[in-house]
């Protein structure tokens, strides 16, 4: 079951209604078996996977909370992470690594014992996955306590809102929360249902309508033209932030109608005026994850090294990242060239702050809106690679993009007008909240006019140009 | 050593860090309050407090540094260690 589906708009408020009655210490038992019912409906046989990265989790916590000998507790952190690893290399890693192997052998006439495959990843896997990873280094680090209650720990790792596309949670954040369930906040249901509001305007509206232009492009590129091929790379990033944005906000407001509060994973990323801050704003929850769990222990190993130490964790770190996204060069590349420029500012953070110092640069108007678009393009060139096929095709568009300039083709007329008018309506919002906060309320207005109005014009537009049954997010595929 | 001699020492290192002269440390000073401390600056500084006070962190102690008055007292206990 997606957040898109027919289905969900039936399961969700009956969910509620039950959660709500539901006794405070049963709450938990209700929310499981909702998280085992939603993702049995996508596909049954992975919930065993899911149940069994749980089961481990929970043993070897449990184990690591016990013992007293330190050279155990590490072992048993060891295995639990290869362990709960094993399933997501396996069925995100393997195909590819066999399918290599297999052509590879194939050229040289040697027999390969396995054929080629392709292994449907299961859903959410890359999230959930990171969600036990956590909570296993927490629990041996002794930031939070061991979870004893395994149907506590599977909630957490099962949790529905945010099994399919994160945001990434933390334990320390989660586990109190199934724990003891929050009293009912109306303020927060409320907020709730206006963030999943929006979450399906950026999603249904924005994503799908620029998806379509974007997808017309890419799923061509060798018949589009340097000038289109550009066009479709300037406005995929605000695909992918409509896309998981909007995700996003639909599984917080669906988590905060239950009474849960979940982190954010988007902050206006495209107000950001450096790479650094720009990964402060994006993919908040993974950005977070992987520095706390993979960038500051690498960066803390490397730290005699000083600043290059700190440019070797980051690239590592950045490709994981990469990899993460899927077993394909282009998101290598893509890792990479992340590193690289996070490692350039690194290495010349301090000139830039003494020459802005310097100049009172922070406060020009023209300066702030010339670095917020260097750190988009930066950004857009990074994500062709995230975007192509192939590396052949990722080549081909920059060819292209420097020269073979042309006509531009901007599709069906109603594609081009309602992609941007969705997408001013999503940036007029991003841009007010930014420079103008609480001055221009929609959602949030005091008068109960204006909030109506903003409602139900959203709802009107999800309606009206929304695509209602494509059903598939970017971020299921990792 | 007592605090107010951590604090002294501390100082200097701070500002060179995050190249601003006229940083004033206290012990409710947190990564927020400060430009440029982000997770690249603060390793160097932790790599610039190891060298300058000649004790050596794990990586569990930086966990628990939530702000400047953590950080001294985790040297402190190093320092008696």
């Amino acid at each position: 079951m997606v957040f898109t589906s027919f289905n969900f708009l039936i399961f969700f408020p009956i969910l509620a209604v039950l959660y709500w009655i539901t006794p405070s210490r049963f709450k938990w038992i209700t929310l499981l078996a909702a998280s085992y019912f939603f993702y049995i409906n996508i596909k049954p046989v992975y919930a065993f996977l899911l149940a069994g990265v749980t089961l481990t989790t929970w043993l070897f916590t449990v184990l690591i909370a016990k013992t007293g000998n330190e050279q155990h507790k590490k072992l048993y952190l060891t295995i639990n992470i290869i362990l709960v690893l094993l399933p997501l290399f396996f069925f995100k890693y393997f195909g590819t690594f066999n399918n290599e192997v297999f052509t590879l052998m194939q050229a040289w006439n040697v027999r390969w014992p396995l054929p080629e495959m392709t292994l449907l990843l299961p859903i959410g896997i890359s999230f959930y996955t990171f969600m036990a990873i956590g909570y296993t280094v927490d629990v041996y680090n002794e930031d939070i306590d061991v979870e004893k209650n395994p149907g506590i720990l599977a909630l957490f790792v099962s949790f529905f809102p945010l099994i399919l596309s994160g945001p990434i949670e933390r334990a320390g954040n989660m586990l109190p929360q199934f724990r003891k369930p929050p009293a009912f906040d109306y303020d927060l249901f409320v907020k709730g249902l206006k963030l999943a509001l929006w979450g399906y305007f950026m999603k249904l509206v924005v994503a799908e309508r620029l998806g379509m232009y974007v997808n017309a492009v890419y799923g061509n590129v060798e018949y589009h033209n340097g000038s289109s091929l550009l066009l479709a790379s300037l406005i995929y990033p605000f695909q992918v932030y409509a896309d998981l944005g909007g995700y996003s906000l639909i599984a917080i407001g669906v988590a905060n109608v239950l009474g849960i509060k979940v982190i954010p994973n988007f902050n206006r990323p495209f107000f950001a005026g450096s790479m650094s801050e720009f990964w402060r704003r994006w993919h908040m929850s993974l950005i977070s994850w992987l520095t706390d769990y993979v960038y500051t222990p690498l960066s803390f190993s490397f730290r005699r090294y000083k600043i290059w130490g700190i440019v070797l964790a980051l690239m590592i770190t950045f490709m994981i990242s990469g990899i993460w996204h899927g077993a394909a060069l282009t998101f290598v590349v893509w890792g990479l060239m992340q590193g690289v420029f996070l490692s350039t500012e690194a290495l010349t953070n301090k000139r830039r702050s003494a020459f802005e110092v310097k100049y009172r640069l922070n406060r020009k108007t023209w300066y702030l809106i010339f670095t917020m678009v260097v750190t988009y393009f930066l950004f857009s060139i990074s994500q062709i690679f995230g975007r192509a096929e192939n590396l052949d095709d990722a080549f081909l568009v920059f060819r292209r993009i420097f020269t073979d300039p042309g006509p531009l083709f901007l599709g069906p007329p109603a594609t081009f007008i309602n992609g941007s008018i969705a997408l001013s309506l999503l940036m007029f919002k991003d841009f007010t909240d930014e420079f103008y906060p609480g001055r221009f309320l929609l959602f949030e207005n005091p008068g109960k006019v204006v909030r109506t109005i903003s409602y139900s014009l959203v709802i009107i537009l999800i309606l009206l140009i929304g695509i209602l049954d494509s059903g598939q997010f970017i971020y299921f595929q990792f | 050593m007592d605090k107010t001699e951590i604090l002294e020492k501390l100082t200097p290192i701070f500002r060179a860090i995050f190249g601003n002269n006229s940083l004033v440390l206290s012990d409710g000073l947190t990564a927020n309050d400060v430009d440029n401390w982000d997770s690249l600056t603060h390793m160097l500084l932790i790599t610039e407090i190891e060298n300058s006070f000649t004790i050596k962190f794990k990586l569990k102690d930086l966990n628990k540094m939530r702000n400047v008055g953590d950080m001294v007292e985790t040297i402190i206990s190093k320092l008696q260690a």
